[in-house]
């Protein structure tokens, strides 16, 4: 048998030692800023409204930093799994976290395991209502078949976590008489087919996550928890127009450790900045449905989310008093 | 029906873009290579092809890692016929029709049953993966989390049986994965599990690192213990492939018919998978194939079975990942990794939210399955000099692409702590005959069934019998049973038997 002469065989090695060239390999931490790729966590699966918002500003970023953004998806427990992720990496300002109205909530309880002194919010990126959704198929078309339904029999209610403004929004109704059994799915997806596929009766979600299914007619908002009118669905009642003092709108903060480099901070908060006046980002609230100056710049932010916790803490308060 | 036609037929002009296309044929390369080398098993290739598959759009990604696990199902039963090496666990029946085949002076008509087999089996698979896609999303659709958790189950129960060995030792092995993947925080209340205050725990850990360490740094670890002593090369490369006549495939239609049934049965058990299948088809062949008695010995049904088993496995494999976003074998979990990355959660509205996606998938596991064919026809000669490699510097690459791979993930050290653990673990599992895939499936699987079971908890106010009252999940849980009560039968009426012969001496 005749051996093949070594170069045949160096040839696929030569081919192994190109390939090991194209991963990205992070050079060692250096002064300039942001010199290696900066994780982007979201707390939740794939699919749902944080992953959407930080895949768009991740985007945006990416072009303005001149670093790629990858985001991961960490889901589980009301957005804490991926919280703890923030937590565990170093205060270096590579990690960063969208953090939603859902995780937030778990702040306003005592004992909380979020706490707002552990982290450094830099800007909202986006603020929309929240509501319950039925499927089309279902028998009930208007909240008012809804809460006459939940008077006869309990009403599963498909929400991202417990303690959630989700589960809030659930535990007012419940307090006044309505059988709402709430069903936790971390992954938007599988909320998404609980509906759809009939395990659901209600689907607390915000219009914009699942516009696709709307646009399809799969499923129908019933209700929508906000001040004023939704734009894009004039014939939905709001909670304010039915005298129910719950809004809590769903929001999603960008934040990094507490201890960061300020000159850091302020580098991604400008940048981030930049890029939610960009057309791109408003064509991009418009199309979820969103409020159209959902942007809360990083030094007003703090402000913000103490005044939502508030509210949140009140509408807690509200609901024990009821129990 | 016409409606998935025309869809089929957009996928395909899609993947006349460039960047599929060379997707594709770098995936069948790479796929076919990693099959060769018998130190680098398929699913350590399709792991470390991964971190690649960041920077890409999420077509191409999809598109290089299932060409990569429909061609490296081919690779190996080449290297198994000519060289008596099986590449990949799979190619360990071919060892016994197809090394014999050529050893009787018959290299080239073994190599071309191979072709042969492997085109029909994945164009089987691939039309029945289309075909059934759908439909078995639109059931999906109606599976609520006692199925998932009823489907979960059953994978379990026939990775821990069908995987031959020790059914105790599989247990084990399955227990500890399931372990490792509560470690952190829990996904619906929040409490920290298994983290001993320590910060890097409660991130937990993810299956990625188990697989890559067990796996990839296992194995290595194992063959450093034999001194990288591999078995020597007997034959030749220098045979041509001859395609069996069209009389002769006829005459043991049989044998591929059986073979294509169990391949995508196999795949589509959650648990089961390529090498399962491949062995059971050898299996059956031998107990109901015409020519049962002569099989050992070189005839081509012994090469059919087995090669028509493995790589029909494939498609069977993508219809769960697909529709139910539950990857039955650590190759498939692989790819569901890619999808989230990338931000597509599979499951059953995936036809809805990504179907151009899907049949580009799709169209291009046809194109895959022809690219094998001539691949494997025209390039084994160059391909299978990857041997030629002295293996402990394949082993330093093995290595290095496991650390790289992993720490690209996360850019995250404690991965890399991580990966060297789970290799030393591997390598123990390896040393005391403890199987690693049951572990592997353990960790991949383990957060969906206990997901799967507090969901169905809490949404039926803690009624367990719901599991059992349900249809689906109930003849699925009693499926589960059966497959893992019918082993312990064959066992106790072994033991009976053997009872008996001593009384009657």
């Amino acid at each position: 048998m005749r051996r093949p002469s070594a170069r045949a065989a160096i040839i696929p090695l030569l081919g192994l030692v190109a390939a090991t060239m194209l991963i990205p390999v992070p050079a060692a931490a250096q002064d300039k800023y942001p010199s290696r790729p900066i994780e982007f966590i979201v707390p939740w699966g794939p699919g749902g409204g944080a992953d959407q918002v930080a895949r768009k500003i991740g985007q945006l970023l990416e072009a303005d930093l001149k670093v790629s953004l990858p985001v991961v998806n960490v889901p589980g427990a009301t957005g804490q799994t991926g919280h703890a992720k923030l937590l565990s990496a170093n205060a270096d300002g590579y990690t960063i976290e969208v953090m939603t109205g859902d995780t937030f909530a778990l702040a306003a309880m005592p004992n909380s395991p979020i706490k707002l002194a552990e982290v450094i919010p830099i800007g909202i990126l986006i603020q929309q209502a929240s509501g319950f959704f039925v499927a089309e198929n279902s028998p009930m078309k208007t909240w008012a078949d809804v809460e006459a339904e939940a008077k006869k029999r309990p009403l599963k209610v498909a929400i991202t976590g417990f303690n959630s403004p989700d589960d809030l929004s659930v535990s007012y109704f419940a307090a006044r008489g309505m059988k709402l059994q709430p069903v936790p799915y971390a992954k938007p997806g599988e909320r998404y087919t609980s509906i759809i596929g009939g395990h659901a009766d209600l689907l607390y979600e915000q219009a914009g996550d699942v516009r696709n299914f709307v646009d399809s007619k799969q499923i129908r908002p019933v209700i929508f928890f906000y001040g004023s009118k939704v734009d894009a669905f004039p014939s939905i009642p709001t909670s304010t127009s039915l005298g129910h003092d719950i809004t809590l709108p769903q929001f999603r903060v960008v934040l990094v450790k507490a201890g960061t480099d300020p000159a850091r901070v302020k580098m991604l908060s400008d940048a981030i900045g930049k890029a939610a006046q960009s057309p791109d980002f408003k064509a991009y609230l418009k199309e979820q449905y969103a409020d159209e100056a959902s942007y809360v710049p990083a030094d007003k932010t703090q402000a913000y989310m103490q005044k939502w916790l508030d509210e949140a803490r009140h509408l807690m308060a509200a609901i024990a008093a009821k129990k | 029906m016409l409606d998935v036609l025309h869809q089929l037929g957009g996928g395909f002009a899609g993947l006349l873009q460039v960047g599929n296309f060379v997707a594709l044929l770098v995936g069948l390369v790479v796929g076919m290579l990693v099959a060769v080398l018998p130190g680098l098993t398929l699913v350590m290739g399709v792991v470390l092809a991964l971190p690649f598959t960041y920077g890409m759009p999420i077509t191409p990604s999809i598109i290089l890692l299932t060409a990569m696990y429909i061609s490296g199902t081919y690779g190996g039963a080449i290297t198994s016929i000519l060289f008596r090496i099986p590449g990949e666990p799979m190619d360990v029946p071919l060892l016994w029709d197809g090394w014999s085949m050529a050893h009787n002076g018959e290299p080239a008509r073994a190599l071309g049953w191979t072709l042969l087999a492997a085109l029909t089996g994945g164009l089987i698979t691939a039309t029945v993966m289309v075909t059934l896609a759908v439909p078995f999303a639109k059931v999906a659709l109606t599976f609520d989390s006692p199925e998932y958790f009823a489907i979960v189950m059953f994978g379990f129960t026939s990775v821990v049986t069908l995987g031959g060995g020790s059914v105790a030792n599989a247990f084990i092995s399955l227990f500890f994965g399931m372990l490792i993947s509560t470690v952190g925080v829990d996904e619906i209340y929040g409490v920290d599990r298994f983290t001993f205050g320590i910060g890097m725990l409660r991130d937990g850990i993810g299956y990625l690192p188990v697989m890559v360490g067990a796996y990839g740094l296992g194995e290595v670890l194992v063959r450093l213990e034999q001194g990288f002593a591999s078995a020597p090369m007997t034959g030749t490369v220098r045979v041509k492939t001859r395609i069996p006549r069209l009389k002769e495939a006829w005459s043991i239609r049989g044998a591929f018919a059986r073979s294509s049934v169990i391949g995508v049965v196999c795949g589509i058990i959650p648990g089961a998978g390529a090498t399962i299948a491949s062995f059971i088809a050898y299996g059956v062949e031998g107990q109901y194939g015409k020519r049962r008695r002569e099989l050992g010995r070189g005839i081509p049904e012994g090469i059919v079975a087995p090669q028509v088993a493995s790589t029909a496995s494939v498609g069977g494999h993508m219809v769960p990942l697909l529709t139910l976003g539950i990857p039955g074998s650590g190759a498939t979990a692989v790819i569901l990794g890619a999808f989230l990355l990338h931000g597509v959660q599979p499951g059953p509205q995936i036809f809805d939210t990504q179907a151009a996606l899907v049949y580009q998938i799709f169209a291009s596991m046809f194109v895959a399955v022809f690219g094998m064919g001539l691949l494997g026809y025209f390039a084994i000669r160059p391909l299978v000099r990857v041997l030629y490699l002295p293996e402990a510097l394949v082993s330093v690459f093995v290595i290095m692409f496991c650390l790289i791979g992993a720490y690209s993930e996360h850019n995250n050290i404690t991965d890399l702590w991580m990966i060297v653990v789970f290799g030393v673990v591997g390598y123990l599992f390896e040393r005391y005959r403890f199987p690693i895939a049951p572990m592997v499936l353990g960790a991949i699987l383990g957060p969906v069934a206990e997901n799967a079971f507090l969901t169905s908890m809490i949404s039926y106010q803690n009624d367990w019998t719901i599991f059992f009252t349900r249809p689906v999940s109930g003849i699925v849980l009693v499926l589960a049973l059966v497959a893992l009560l019918f082993p312990l039968y064959g066992h106790w009426r072994r033991q009976r038997a053997a009872r008996l012969v001593a009384a009657a001496r």
